[in-house]
């Protein structure tokens, strides 16, 4: 529970401090389901590391992976959402079988900033986490639907805080947008190990009989009026039942 | 006058449900030939079939088990000619609007139409209404014609009397028949899962119309589908089972056989599990509770025990170390029931949670519903229509020549068989309408089967000459010959 009270009081602090933070995301709706099960555009990638460029997709196959795209100088959402990352897969130790895939997507960066950006973290020499830069960032970004955007008087990217699950095969299996809990990374987590990622349906008005209401803040499902209707057939059978019962009783009789 | 009118009305259940198996069966075999690349057709055609082959199986073999235990229900009540015909009619036109969404509308979102795909709509968009139509009529047609057989039932026994509870204690003072303690039994379940289907058939109008302004819950409309779809797939057999328990003992020259306590109690118990089996089709919906997921499994298995159990221990009984008068058509009823307890362990292995992991939409789910309907609940009905055919022939048939299609109908069985049950066990999916190389054995044993189901084909065209000619000269005889 403690790391977890220091990582939030951080996660605030950064955020209310931050710009950024109160700037609407690029896009007007986040759509996570977007890509889904579509390739990952195969990136050469540079790292500080020997070897020190290799393709995304030989990194891919080693291990499935998570994608986290940042840029080093971002003062908004890039730091909370690597912090959050970090320390959400800290807590599952179990949870090994695959690596952190960071990449910027500022042109300005280079192997060493992101070297350097490691090291912040204390992950420059994690096995698990590779930092790299790309000269193929536009189609990279292309193949994710990510769209940061420039903006010159802050001299900052307005972008979307991003993970993306991929599994060995290079196939975008789940995308979380925005910092999220650690059971949306474990979903995310299950998803790139190709285990089935539940996920739940938008609430609509339109939709008067539900078997169950899902209440996003609890994360609990309440039985709802759609449960009558599967039971229905079975109550009026026994109606007709009596009724025909009723009906006949003369000629029995 | 009046059984003269029933016999020819059956015959013409009979011919119709033959005809239209034949057309299915060809369905069928084009499909696994579509999946062995020896034909091509396009993904539209294929699942255009499997759609039309699915539901015109489900129809067929439900009205063949109607027919037949209205038939011989007239020994025991007076049933109803205008209920028979009404179904009759109505599912004539059922039939037709259905073929013609499926064949030339091209409707194809498969014969258990889960929501939402009837209105993802990539087909001719009247083939939507039309199809949904098509079952409303059809399903109308069956509710009538089974409201109406129970209705008869109750003209003479008692509520208590339909399901023999007073069998429950020693020496009951009625007697309730086998025959119409499982009638009954089999007649609440499907009208039982008919209200299910009304209810889903209102519910997709209702969104199909509100132009967006009604929206449906998905798990509701899983749940209902297959409350409907799974428990007449069901009832049909028992229908088959009501005429077996009726038949078998009469044609194998041997005592009729009673309603004791264990088959009153076995059968009651069976309407409760098979209503609520169902639910075995939701594992992988998360969101349903675990508590239903549980009484999916648990009923899955009960509702095999009561029925199978008491229904195989009667048939070993009544054959073992007896001396029995054998024909086609007890031999016809013996061989289903084999198929029906095989296809009934396959169910119960899929139905297992941790068996389902693996098998869930796998060849497996269609290898255990082809063994007791190919193998149990049609050779229930083929024993049926051939004891129906000859019992007003002047001559008796020369059961040796019978020999030919029940060879040919076991060998096409079990081989077309076991190329799913294999295809099963090494988790090849079902409804691809062609195989990734992935799949390494996929393609020989879509093949593999196909040329096994043309051995039944071949075998149940012998069964269709000789039970139709027969029904045809029923249907052509006048009273004076009654």
């Amino acid at each position: 529970m403690y790391p977890n009270h220091v990582f939030l009081c951080i996660a605030l602090l950064i955020l209310i401090g931050s710009p950024t933070a109160y700037s609407s995301p690029t896009s007007d709706t986040w759509k996570e389901e977007t890509d889904i099960y579509q390739p990952v555009y195969d990136a050469p990638l540079c790292t500080s590391r020997q070897p020190s460029t290799i393709d995304l997709s030989a990194r891919m196959h080693l291990k499935p992976s998570i994608l986290a795209l940042i840029f080093t100088r971002c003062t908004g959402v890039c730091n909370p959402l690597i912090l959050e990352l970090q320390e959400n897969l800290k807590r599952n130790p179990a949870q090994r079988d695959h690596q952190v895939i960071v990449v910027s997507f500022d042109p300005r960066d280079t192997s060493e900033d992101m070297y350097r950006y490691a090291q912040r973290f204390d992950l420059a020499d994690d096995p698990l986490w590779t930092f790299a830069t790309t000269d193929s960032i536009i189609p990279l970004l292309s193949s994710l639907s990510f769209d940061p955007s420039w903006d010159p008087q802050r001299q900052q990217y307005d972008h979307d805080a991003l993970l993306v699950g991929l599994n060995t095969e290079g196939i975008i299996t789940k995308k979380l947008i925005g910092l999220r809990s650690a059971q949306d990374l474990s979903s995310l987590i299950s998803s790139i190990h190709n285990i089935y990622a539940p996920t739940y349906r938008m609430p609509n008005p339109n939709m008067l009989f539900s078997c169950f209401n899902y209440d996003s803040k609890t994360g609990k499902n309440t039985p709802g009026l759609g449960l009558l209707f599967i039971a229905l057939p079975a109550l009026l059978t026994v109606a007709i039942l009596l009724g025909l019962h009723y009906y006949t009783r003369s000629s029995r009789h | 006058m009046e059984n003269l009118k029933l016999r020819k009305i059956t015959s013409f259940w009979i011919l119709i449900v033959l005809i239209l198996f034949v057309v299915a069966i060809v369905l069928g075999i084009l499909m696994r030939l579509n999946q062995g690349e020896i034909l091509h057709q396009s993904p539209i055609t294929f699942y255009s079939n499997m759609t039309t082959h699915g539901l015109t199986m489900i129809g067929i073999w439900f009205v063949a088990g109607m027919a037949a235990v209205n038939y011989l229900l007239q020994r025991y009540v007076k049933t109803s000619y205008v209920a028979n015909m009404t179904a009759l009619i109505l599912t004539i036109i059922g039939v037709l609007m259905l073929w013609t969404s499926t064949f030339i509308g091209q409707f194809h979102a498969g014969w258990t139409f889960l929501y939402p795909l009837p209105f993802k709509v990539m087909w001719a968009a009247w083939a939507t209404p039309l199809f949904l139509f098509s079952l409303v009529v059809l399903g109308l047609g069956w509710l009538i014609w089974s409201i109406s057989l129970m209705t008869q039932i109750f003209r003479k026994y008692s509520f208590s009397q339909a399901f023999a509870w007073q069998h429950f204690s020693k020496n009951p003072c009625v007697e309730t028949p086998p025959f119409i303690l499982i009638t009954m039994i089999t007649l609440v379940g499907i009208i039982a899962c008919l209200i299910a289907a009304v209810i889903l058939l209102v519910m997709l109008f209702a969104e199909y119309f509100s132009q967006g302004t009604f929206v449906n819950d998905a798990l509701l409309m899983k749940n209902l589908t297959y409350f409907f779809g799974h428990t007449i797939a069901n009832e049909m057999l028992y229908l088959g089972l009501a005429v077996i328990y009726e038949l078998f003992a009469e044609v194998s020259g041997r005592p009729k056989w009673k309603t004791t306590w264990y088959v009153a109690v076995a059968w009651n118990l069976s309407l409760i599990f098979i209503l609520t089996a169902f639910f075995h089709h939701l594992y992988m919906d998360f969101v349903q509770p675990e508590g239903l997921q549980l009484v999916g499994q648990i009923a899955s298995y009960l509702a095999s025990l009561p029925a199978a159990g008491v229904t195989v221990f009667s048939i070993l009984v009544a054959v073992y170390n007896t001396k029995i008068k054998w024909s086609l058509t007890n031999l016809l009823f013996f061989i289903g029931v084999g198929g029906w307890v095989v296809g009934g362990l396959g169910a119960v292995i899929d139905a297992t949670i941790s068996n389902n992991f693996l098998l869930h939409n796998t060849l497996w789910v269609p290898a255990h519903f082809h063994t007791y309907n190919a193998m149990g609940n049609v050779l229930f009905s083929l024993a049926f229509f051939h004891w129906f055919a000859n019992q007003y022939q002047q001559q008796p048939t020369q059961e040796k020549s019978s020999r030919l299609p029940i060879i040919l109908l076991l060998i096409g069985g079990i081989g077309f068989l076991l190329a799913f049950y294999i295809g099963g066990a090494d988790s090849i999916p079902r409804r691809y309408s062609t195989y990734p190389a992935e799949f390494t054995h996929a393609k020989t044993l879509a093949t593999t089967a196909a040329v096994f189901a043309s051995f039944y084909l071949v075998a149940i065209l012998i069964f269709f000459y000789n039970i139709s000619k027969k029904c045809i000269q029923i249907m052509s005889s006048s009273a004076s010959h009654s």
